[in-house]
């Protein structure tokens, strides 16, 4: 992981999982909680199990798993229930991973539609679409992820594509300049022109203080500004490595045949030496954190956020649950007390946000056009406060488990899903979690657990409190205070 | 009471083996798949025959269910073919409002107790109104249909409407009217609206706005859905894991008698044209640094019969993402925005037509006058060539098949198919009538279709900087958010 230490191993530390086969030795990444292990060659095999009371297939326990000679991890997942297939390439590295520019983990995300040796600049993205897929990418905190949709007749194109330009990208002046400026836009778009933008910015600053997780994906605008040309072959040759990679395959497919083909063409991509960690980790916080955003704002917005532990911690349900209770549909306690009874608010909610370093709890309010935010603020903490005083009850945990069961088995319906699913385990954990080992561990949860998370994650000194409000009449103008975005 | 709409199974395996065939030879070539010609997608019926049923009550509601047993869940509702479009512009926002109200209280349960039973089974209860329907809708777990049916008419057939829920929703929507001053996408949306629609319903938004707001009441809200719940204008569906025969008769049982009556009538036309001529709206929200831009005009309906072509001439301008005209040239080209795209906005009645996008205060006027050039191009001296007109077939034949991926999707377009009395093969005839299109189609459509000299340019942005770029173009209007 890039190293966390504050908090415990999680469950990735289990015998279940297989050692590395991938990763040269000598990565300066710490041990951490999930990217270590790697399966060669294995077959799951995963009894049905019984989810919400229903008995239901997982159709993991058909993966199939393997490691190139060169590290790259492929996991493939046959399911022909109709001719489509997704195909995703998860890189594990995010802005997380960033040492000199921000954002450079995105804005290289953008320079790999931008052409490659063999296909001109965005002429990939169109090769997919010409055939009806769908093709996109993404970068978080942790991982940057590539992937398509598309009808099954087009998975050798796919891989055709996704292989060429991991392999020969064509990083230029002129592409990147352009590129920078759509990023801008992007930036603009997502977070300089956005209230809740701006709010969550603020907050990730506040509560990340010296963890890479503290700026934003997108980057700040001045790194963006400047990244160069060399700065992004440096980002590539040092995470875009096959050793740092997964393809994930789902749908209607031949395994045999497909993985012979992602032998012969991404088979030749390098491995790396080492991949290169941030050492920064979590830094204990001992007292509460505030911010103002000053923006011309109709709603004032509240945003506040707690240190919770990473991804996979045995915790890690528990704050589900108590995710689900605060805000879990029209019965859950932040919309009954905010929303609903008290008007204060027009939206409430806070959930667990999990990254592979360290978690994030959130909530989240928009205050009603007159109501101070301070009131909802206040509101809100004193429905923290309650759950840390009184606990909740046996309904609330029952109803909360429910609703957690039936959203595993949504997740199942399509095949992009299930990649997101694959993917997202295979970086964090080194494997996939059956259902039956999900359900188990939200079904062990209890009322008393819910109470202790709260207690021991959601405390006034290690939060940190964002409130958006519009500038008093006499405040100076934003760019005496600090750099314009303009 | 069943209804063919084709066979799926066989035809699939053949495809398949073809693909698998292909696939292997591919793999035998040292060639890339892109220097290969592209196999044909697989393809055949949308759904089996035995999967899909129809039937219709004697009290004329209509009933279509699909099963599908991969996973144990279910989703069902009703679709009533009336929406916001319905309503007097005077109450807009009273479709919004209403449906709001019903998700507050039903028979016996107040609200709470409303939310309890529905999230106690990890199912969801939504009720929502476009512009042409009005939707009641559940999904949970197969086991708990029994439930998620007594829920539904419930909500249906005895919503509460009591005043204190209303009260409550009409604040809400209140204030999330405000709000939305604060996103500049719907702060723009809207007011395109306004240009465009003046005082037809399509004018206002479907929530409304602080003054049609204060002018609805409860009894308003409870005759909104009294007056459209009738058998005859509304359709019962039902997906996923069950017996459709056991759905049906279940339906029958509960719904079998209700009264069947008269539907009010729906919105009239909207102008034929609009605007007359080229009107220049600039939205002053001095703070923002990135300008948005929606270039519009009156569109077609969503029963348009050259709707096919014109779709595919919208793929070629902006409607496909990367593949576009407007995204190559202002975002891959000249890295002026992070995203742009084009469309028809498809209801009962015609829509508009828009293209949106955002881009730096600074360089509205460059993005407006490629805007220009592209619809002027595609209208006469870049008209859609025959290659661009091969890869958009392609691309709507094989986006048609990624789109119906689950039931949920394939029983949501023959809904949509039923409340606009189009016929019930479209799904199996779409990919036939795609391929049919011809140059002249799509060209045809640009001349037709699209009005560059006359659309409406609505900006939203610091008007000090807006202003000066665009003056010369026609008589700048500057409206207050």
């Amino acid at each position: 992981m890039k190293s966390s230490i504050r908090w415990p191993r999680g469950r990735s530390g289990r015998p279940d999982t297989f050692p590395a086969a991938s990763r040269a030795g000598g990565s300066q990444r710490a041990i951490g909680l999930s990217r270590i292990l790697y399966t060669v060659a294995s077959l799951f095999l995963v009894a049905s199990v019984s989810l919400a009371d229903e008995a239901i297939r997982d159709p993991v326990e058909g993966l199939v798993m393997t490691t190139l000679d060169n590290g790259l991890r492929v996991v493939l997942l046959e399911d022909h229930r109709t001719p489509v297939v997704a195909f995703q390439i998860w890189v594990d590295a995010g802005s997380s991973d960033e040492s000199f520019y921000t954002g450079i983990a995105h804005l290289f995300e953008h320079m790999m539609f931008k052409g490659s040796e063999n296909i001109d600049e965005e002429v990939h993205a169109q090769l997919i679409n010409e055939r009806g897929g769908r093709i996109n990418a993404y970068t978080s905190r942790d991982v940057t992820v590539y992937h398509e949709d598309v009808t099954s007749e087009s998975l050798p194109l796919v891989i055709d594509l996704e292989a060429e330009r991991f392999a020969n990208l064509d990083i230029s002046e002129e592409t990147l300049e352009s590129e920078r400026e759509v990023v801008l836009e992007e930036r603009r778009l997502r977070t300089e022109d956005t209230p809740d933008g701006r709010g969550f910015e603020a907050l990730a600053a506040l509560v990340w203080q010296a963890h890479p997780y503290r700026w934003p994906v997108i980057g700040w605008r001045s790194d963006v500004e400047q990244v160069t040309v060399a700065a992004c072959q440096v980002f590539f040759d040092t995470y875009y490595a096959a050793n740092n990679l997964t393809v994930v395959i789902v749908g209607d497919f031949e395994s045999e045949p497909t993985l012979a083909r992602i032998r012969r063409t991404f088979g030749t991509l390098r491995a790396a030496e080492a991949i290169p960690r941030n050492p920064t980790s979590v830094v204990e916080q001992r007292g509460e954190r505030r911010a103002e955003v000053h923006y011309d704002v109709q709603i004032p917005l509240l945003y506040a956020g707690w240190h919770t532990p990473p991804t996979g911690h045995a915790d890690g349900e528990a704050l589900d649950i108590a995710s689900q209770v605060l805000s879990g549909g029209r019965s859950s306690r932040l919309y009954r007390s905010l929303v609903y009874e008290k008007e204060q608010a027009l939206y409430a909610h806070g959930g667990y946000m999990e990254h592979t370093d360290a978690g994030m709890f959130y909530a989240i309010a928009g205050a009603r056009p007159g109501v101070p935010v301070a009131e909802v603020e206040s509101s809100f903490m004193a429905e923290i406060d309650e759950i840390a005083r009184n606990g909740v009850s046996e309904e609330e945990v029952v109803r909360a488990k429910r609703q957690m069961e039936v959203a595993l088995v949504n997740r199942l319906a399509t095949n992009h899903a299930l990649a997101s699913r694959i993917g997202r385990e295979i970086v964090a954990f080194g494997r996939v979690r059956p259902l039956s080992e999900r359900i188990e561990a939200i079904r062990a949860v209890t009322v008393e657990d819910v109470q202790r998370v709260v207690r021991r994650y959601l405390r006034r000194e290690s939060r940190s409190v964002v409130r958006v409000i519009s500038p008093p009449p006499d405040a100076a103008t934003r760019a005496v205070a600090g750099g314009s975005d303009r | 009471m069943s209804k063919v709409l084709g066979r799926f199974t066989g035809r699939i395996l053949l495809a398949l083996s073809l693909v698998a065939f292909v696939a292997g030879c591919a793999l035998s070539s040292p060639r890339p798949a892109w220097d290969e010609p592209p196999p044909a997608p697989a393809e055949g019926p949308i759904v089996s025959t035995d999967d899909l049923h129809r039937a219709r009550l004697a009290n004329g509601l209509e009933v279509i269910v699909l099963e599908d047993r991969r996973l144990p869940r279910i989703s069902l509702g009703f679709t009533l073919r009336r929406g916001a479009g319905s309503v007097d512009p005077e109450l807009a926002g009273l479709a919004a409002v209403a449906t709001e109200v019903m998700q507050r209280g039903a028979g016996e349960w107040d609200a709470l107790a409303l939310a309890k039973v529905v999230e106690d089974a990890g199912a969801s209860l939504s009720a929502s109104a476009g512009w042409d329907t009005t939707g009641v809708s559940l999904s949970g777990l197969a086991k708990d249909r029994g439930l998620l049916l007594e829920i539904l008419e419930e909500v249906a057939t005895r919503p509460r409407f009591d005043d204190g829920e209303f009260q409550k929703a009409l604040a809400e929507q209140q204030a999330s009217i405000v709000a939305a001053q604060d996103d500049p996408s719907t702060l723009i949306r809207w007011n395109v609206l306004r240009v465009l629609y003046g005082g037809h319903r399509y004018g206002l938004p479907r929530s409304g706005t602080a003054e049609s707001l204060a002018r609805i009441d409860v009894e308003a809200a409870r005759a909104y859905w009294i007056d459209r719940f009738v058998p005859s204008n509304t359709l019962f569906w039902a997906v996923g894991d069950f017996s459709a025969e056991e759905v049906i008769g279940e339906v029958e049982r509960r719904f079998g008698s209700l009264p069947d009556g008269p539907v009010v009538p729906n919105t009239p036309p909207p102008p034929l044209r609009t605007p007359e001529k080229r009107r220049i709206v600039v939205v002053d929200k001095p703070d923002l640094v990135q300008a948005r831009i929606i270039l519009a005009h009156e569109g077609i309906s969503r029963t348009e019969p050259t709707r096919i072509p014109v779709d595919i001439m919208n793929d070629v301008l902006g409607g496909s993402g990367f593949s576009s005209r407007l995204m190559m040239s202002v975002r891959a080209d000249e890295g002026l925005t992070y995203g742009i795209g084009s469309g028809f906005s498809l209801r009962g009645q015609p829509g508009p037509f828009s293209i949106s996008t955002f881009t730096r205060v600074a360089e509205v006027r460059r993005v407006i006058d490629i805007l220009h050039d592209e619809l002027e191009g595609i209208r006469s001296d870049e008209p859609v060539t025959e290659e661009e007109l091969a890869k958009f077939i392609s691309y709507n034949v094989g986006r048609f098949g990624l789109s119906l991926e689950t039931s949920e999707a394939v029983l949501s377009s023959l809904v949509d198919l039923i409340v606009h009395g189009l016929p019930d093969d479209s799904l199996d005839t779409y990919r036939g009538r795609v391929r049919a299109v011809t140059l002249d189609d799509v060209r045809d459509a640009a001349q037709v279709r699209l009005a560059p000299e006359r659309a409406a340019i609505v900006l939203l942005g610091p008007a000090e900087e807006l202003v000066p770029q665009v003056e010369d173009l026609a008589p700048v209007e500057v409206w207050q958010p």
